[in-house]
């Protein structure tokens, strides 16, 4: 079935069975690989991807789901300057250890802001509520959040 | 056979659904779950997907007289951010899953999956929702609590599509909510409680309460509410050792990979006193 | 470069990450992979009837006990672990077989038509039910002192016991390995702490020789210990299959697998006895410690070690006897996870002195301080202590950041603050760091240096920690020292990167290897090695278990505070306190986020995380089930240190990473008896015995 949809502000086609996950088409089909799979079940967030500018995780969203939409992974946000905020925001925050839940939470992060200009501590804590970490205990993640949000308001 | 279909009205889709085999999804979450299988590779689904996504008619948010309208397709963190909607509606939404879950499941989703466990059903029950349900040929508008006929199951016909949920505008004088959970996110529920109360004349005018993932189907006795009403702040404390006993029969929990039947059992029935006395006892003028 | 090596700077691994660039496992791709899918095994202890196996396409192998051309054992402290099942199976997940194809579809649609056929045997699949048979894979006992005799003249004798639950590690990056051969060598990519531990296995499996073997550890997302051994087994079959399939073979676990069928740390049963004195002092303890090994003994045996080495505490005892054992059952094997055996041990002996102070009368903290140990003391193996102990700093440090002593005594209705006391021992147990003998290098080419080590980073810090000394001890920029990829072609082997060793064990050998180098520094292109050499000061006996068992040792404090529902049980954690004494932060944010991972991770293990099973299969195998902490569930953290610099390490640094790991369950146990009223004897404390407690008292 041909699924059309925005990736990465590129329009692109893709025919394969709308059930298919929309991981294995961006990580095989596509090579985009920033986005991991840590569970297959839409537990974990290291596959989070933004769907019309809102985090999902892309390992149960069906192809067939994003039909018509947009959909963003850090491949096409790193050259923007809201990326090199967060960038610099979690390493000073030393928010990195081993970095495979860092893109999920980079992803959540970008949605945080573009909905919020102002989040509360606690709509930071929920912005990654879908993304976990076993390495950092999440305090230096909600730091970098923090000075990202800062950062972009700076600007 | 076809790979599946994306229809843009809701006319295309009850065409489809009376036609083919179908299986209907929305955000997916509950679905590409149960249907996954190991290895990393696409679930399997054994008939092609009717997606709903694309129309329009399934996410309306609206006011119909005296009816909240909220469209199957209406995304649990769009019930979050809806300050039109009772405190109890969003706060059960605002517990469910995390983020990244709330961004796609519907409130359809979750109770066409008709979990014991699904959270949005203890606030339908609660409120007396009614459902809509709609095929190619004809509507029908039933209670929630006749919707859900078993852990899983509902009377949805292979040619319905749920349309829409509708809720009573009622006030009430304590709306309340309580999710047992896991963990404070990305939970299940081991028990999900809904209460309403309201008050007249110093006394009790209405008390409803719903409890989840306690029993095959939710538990809700009318009956038992009943009781209750009318009473005063002295009787209905005097009652709570009947009521205790009346809800006992009716909590038929398990033991699963999340908790224990015994655990269940023992917290909801606490639970149901504690609503009552702090809750509702103490917001009651003497 | 800081004032001092102590201050943060960006970890140089960020960028990559923070870009998604970083490259994993199973971001590696090659153009003619085999994808495997691992059968394993529905039964806890079984025979093999029959294996009937789907029709197999052109290109679909199957790889099996058969096709090892060298020994069908996991090689490990331990080789009993079968690569691939033999004639029985002996827990639920056990592998049995591989299935490789090009298509990962096609090859996962094979497997799921594969079907085993089993004649059941008896199986043991409770701690309690294998240690009552008297199954067990190992056994040892120590003493001190004259323990017989104060028992006998004892007032007063108490006992108690408790119970540990079996955490998995849930790295975000499940384990995984790619095998490839090629010119009569095999290359193993994979997610590894290890290599030098995979590349002996696969010389094992495969019968090559050392030379023909080359590991490469890719960027690992999270260990733990959970890829310290376990990636032998992984890499071993894959270099199996390579050589039949004569193509790369690419074996990623997914995360149902990863949690059933790799290691988890031991559950443990805890019994102590103390026997008093009539002013209620202790006079000698007895500590008897079941660990539960699972189906095959593999790394057991150092883990029972660790823990009866560190079973005492932070506290000194005239008279000891410790007893310890692990049992075998019908269930995956036990492995390495952060502490080793620690935790389990500081929380029962933290619980322990609680319950004698109750007896004595007297304040949990005012009782236990009796017993801390100081400098000089001997230790419960005959050893000495022989740095400062900065305990009762770090006490000091805690309860004032924490008002520990006033909440103590009111704490308000539903709450309750609790201490707990703990430490770890730095590096190998006993000899193992003599017996490893690990090596770095250094390498000078113009004015930049480059560090060789089998040392990985897997996201604690090693590159950027190892980097900062070169960086200061050269006084060059970071920018100009180059941390070379472990590829074992390349690098010496320093070791394993486990026991907290990276920084203290492998910084000194950087930090001694950069004073060499300086006297080199003219040349254009320099090299110089280092080898390990025990501190004089340090003797151990490893069959008679006196002596040394660690050269030094971290110290900690873990206050927490919580709120309990009296009506559900559920904890709410308010806040954490943790004060520690890690010599010297080699990097302060780097210290920070592993002291805060680790608290968050012995969260988990005190409430949170539940893995249970019955009659060996596991009840929760899935992340929806098997809950680990989420943003919204950690509470308050606040973490200070105490310097204390130790002489033989890299700029006074010590261990740090598994020491945070232990102290939580215990603080937070007494934190929960204060504020629910009872006695807490088992981790996690979920909601669901915390009630059925409180029902029964």
């Amino acid at each position: 079935m041909k699924i059309e949809f925005t990736l990465n502000h590129s329009k692109v086609t893709v025919d394969r069975p709308p059930e298919h996950r929309l991981i294995d088409v961006l990580r095989d089909e596509f090579g985009l690989k920033s986005l991991k799979e840590g569970c297959g079940e839409g537990e974990c967030g290291a596959c989070s991807v933004l769907l019309d500018g809102k985090t999902v995780a892309s390992c149960i969203l069906p192809l067939g789901r994003v039909h018509g939409h947009a959909i963003e992974t850090i491949e096409g946000i790193r050259n923007s300057e809201s990326f090199t905020a967060i960038q610099e925001a979690f390493k000073k925050a030393g928010a990195v250890q081993c970095g495979f839940c860092t893109p999920g939470m980079v992803i959540s992060t970008e949605a945080l802001i573009r909905q919020n200009t102002n989040p509360t501590k606690v709509d930071i804590r929920n912005a990654i509520s879908g993304n976990l970490c076993r390495c950092t205990g999440y305090h230096m993640i909600l730091e970098g959040i923090r000075l990202a949000v800062q950062k972009r308001e700076e600007r | 056979m076809s790979e599946g279909y994306i229809p843009k009205t809701l006319e295309e889709a009850l065409e489809i659904r009376k036609s083919a085999k179908v299986i209907p999804i929305a955000g997916g979450s509950d679905l590409m779950v149960q249907h996954r299988r190991e290895g990393g590779v696409a679930p399997g689904f054994e008939e092609p997907l009717l997606l709903l996504n694309e129309i329009e008619d399934l996410k309306t948010l609206r006011t119909d007289g005296d009816k909240i309208v909220i469209g199957a397709g209406v995304s649990l963190n769009e019930l979050v951010n809806n300050n039109h909607l009772p405190y109890i509606v969003r706060e059960t939404a605002r517990q469910m899953a995390a983020v990244t879950t709330r961004n796609i499941a519907t409130i359809g989703g979750n109770i066409c999956n008709a979990s014991p466990a699904a959270d949005t059903l203890p606030f339908l029950y609660a409120t007396n929702a009614t459902l809509v349900l709609q095929s190619a040929d004809k509507k029908r508008e039933i209670p929630v609590e006749e919707f859900i006929t078993g852990p899983g199951q509902s009377c949805l016909q292979s040619d319905e599509l749920l349309i829409e949920v509708r809720i009573p505008k009622e006030h009430f004088d304590v709306e309340y909510y309580r999710k047992v959970g896991t963990r404070k996110a990305m939970a299940l529920s081991k028990i999900s409680f809904a209460g309403l109360a309201a008050f007249s004349n110093g006394k009790l005018s209405d008390i409803r309460i719903a409890i989840g993932a306690v029993a095959p189907k939710v538990v809700r006795d009318k009956a038992l509410e009943g009781l209750l009403k009318g009473l005063s702040k002295e009787e209905i404390k005097n009652k709570i050792p009947e009521i205790r006993a009346r809800y006992e029969k009716l909590i038929q929990p398990i033991d699963d990979a999340r908790s224990t039947k015994e655990y269940r059992k023992t917290v909801s029935l606490d639970l149901i006193k504690d609503f009552i006395e702090e809750r509702v006892l103490k917001k009651m003028s003497h | 470069m800081g004032k001092t090596i102590s201050s943060s700077i960006p970890r140089l691994d960020a960028d990559k990450k923070i870009s998604g660039q970083a490259e994993y496992i199973a971001d590696m791709v090659m153009d003619d992979f085999m994808h495997a899918r691992t059968i394993r095994s529905e039964k806890a202890h079984a025979k093999i009837k029959a294996i009937h196996l789907p029709e197999l396409p052109e290109g679909y192998t199957v790889i099996d006990k058969k096709d090892i051309p060298g020994n069908n054992r996991m090689q490990t402290v331990v080789s009993d672990h079968p690569l691939f099942a033999e004639a029985e199976v002996h827990y639920i997940g056990q592998p049995i077989l591989l299935i490789t194809g090009p298509s990962k579809e096609k090859t996962v649609e094979l497997a799921e038509k594969v079907q085993l056929d089993y004649k059941e045997l008896p199986a043991v699949t409770d701690m309690e039910e294998a240690l009552s048979e008297n199954e067990v894979h190992v056994n040892y006992q120590y003493a001190k002192g004259n323990p017989d005799a104060v028992f006998d003249n004892a007032s007063k004798t108490i006992t108690d016991e408790y119970r540990t639950g079996q955490p998995e590690h849930l790295y975000l990056e499940t384990n995984g390995v790619i095998a490839t051969c090629h010119s009569g060598r095999i290359t193993i990519y994979g997610s590894i702490q290890c290599p030098f531990f995979v590349k002996n296995a696969v010389v094992e499996a495969t019968g090559f020789a050392p030379e023909q073997i080359q590991v490469i550890q890719t960027v690992t997302g999270g260990a733990f210990g959970g890829k310290e051994e376990y990636p032998s087994l992984l890499a071993a079959q894959a270099a199996v299959a390579s050589l039949k399939t004569g193509k790369p073979v690419r074996l990623i676990l997914d995360r149902k697998e990863d949690i059933e069928a790799t290691t988890k740390r031991h559950p443990s049963l805890l019994r102590y006895k103390a026997s008093l004195n009539n002013k209620n002092e202790i006079t000698g303890i007895d500590i008897d410690i079941t660990f539960d090994g699972g189906a095959y003994a593999t790394i057991s045996p150092v883990v029972l070690q660790r823990a009866m080495f560190t079973s005492t505490g932070v506290y000194g005892f005239p008279n000891i006897r410790v007893t310890g054992r692990v049992v075998k059952t019908n269930k995956a094997p036990s492995g390495a996870f952060r502490g080793f055996g620690a935790p389990q041990v500081l929380f029962g002996i933290e619980q322990f002195m609680n319950r004698l102070a109750a007896e004595a009368g007297v304040s949990s903290l005012a009782f236990k301080r009796q017993y801390f140990l100081k400098k000089g003391d001997t230790t419960s193996t005959g050893g000495k202590m022989w740095a400062d102990i900065k305990i009762r700093e770090i006490v000091d440090k805690i309860t004032g950041m924490s008002n520990y002593k006033q909440t103590k005594t009111n704490s308000g209705k539903n709450r309750g603050i609790g201490i707990s006391l703990f430490l770890h021992g730095c590096g190998f147990t006993g000899k193992g760091e003599v017996d490893i003998s690990g090596e770095v290098i250094l390498k000078k080419r113009g004015n930049k240096v480059s560090i060789l080590t089998s040392n990985v980073e897997m996201g604690q810090g090693a590159s950027t920690t190892l980097i900062k000394i070169v960086a200061h001890s050269l006084s060059i920029p970071e920018k100009d020292v180059d941390f070379v990829k472990q590829d074992t072609d390349a690098v010496p082997d320093s070791g394993p990167t486990v026991a907290s060793r990276t920084a203290m064990i492998i910084g000194g050998l950087v930090k001694k290897a950069c004073n060499k180098l300086l006297d080199k520094w003219e040349q254009e292109e320099a090299e110089v090695k280092e080898v390990y050499k025990h501190p004089g000061y340090v003797t151990w006996d490893n069959d008679t278990f006196q002596g040394d068992a660690y050269p030094v040792y971290s110290w900690g404090a873990n206050v927490a505070e919580v709120e309990a529902d009296p009506v559900t049980c559920e904890v709410e954690v308010k806040k954490l306190w943790g004060v520690y004494d890690i010599g010297v932060a080699l990097d302060e944010d780097i210290i920070r986020g592993q002291m805060q991972g680790g608290m968050v991770q012995g969260l988990g293990f005190a409430y949170l995380e539940k893995l249970t099973s019955r009659k060996g299969k596991f009840n929760q195998l899935n992340l929806t089930d098997y809950t680990i902490p989420t943003s919204v569930d950690v509470p308050e953290i606040e973490c200070d240190f105490v310097e204390n610099p130790y002489e033989f390490g890299p700029y006074g640094a010590k261990c740090a990473g598994e020491l945070p790991l232990s102290g939580v369950a215990p603080a937070l146990a007494e934190a929960v008896e204060q504020a629910l009223g009872m006695e807490v004897r088992k981790i996690p404390m979920t909601p669901e015995y915390l009630k059925a407690r409180k029902n029964e008292d």
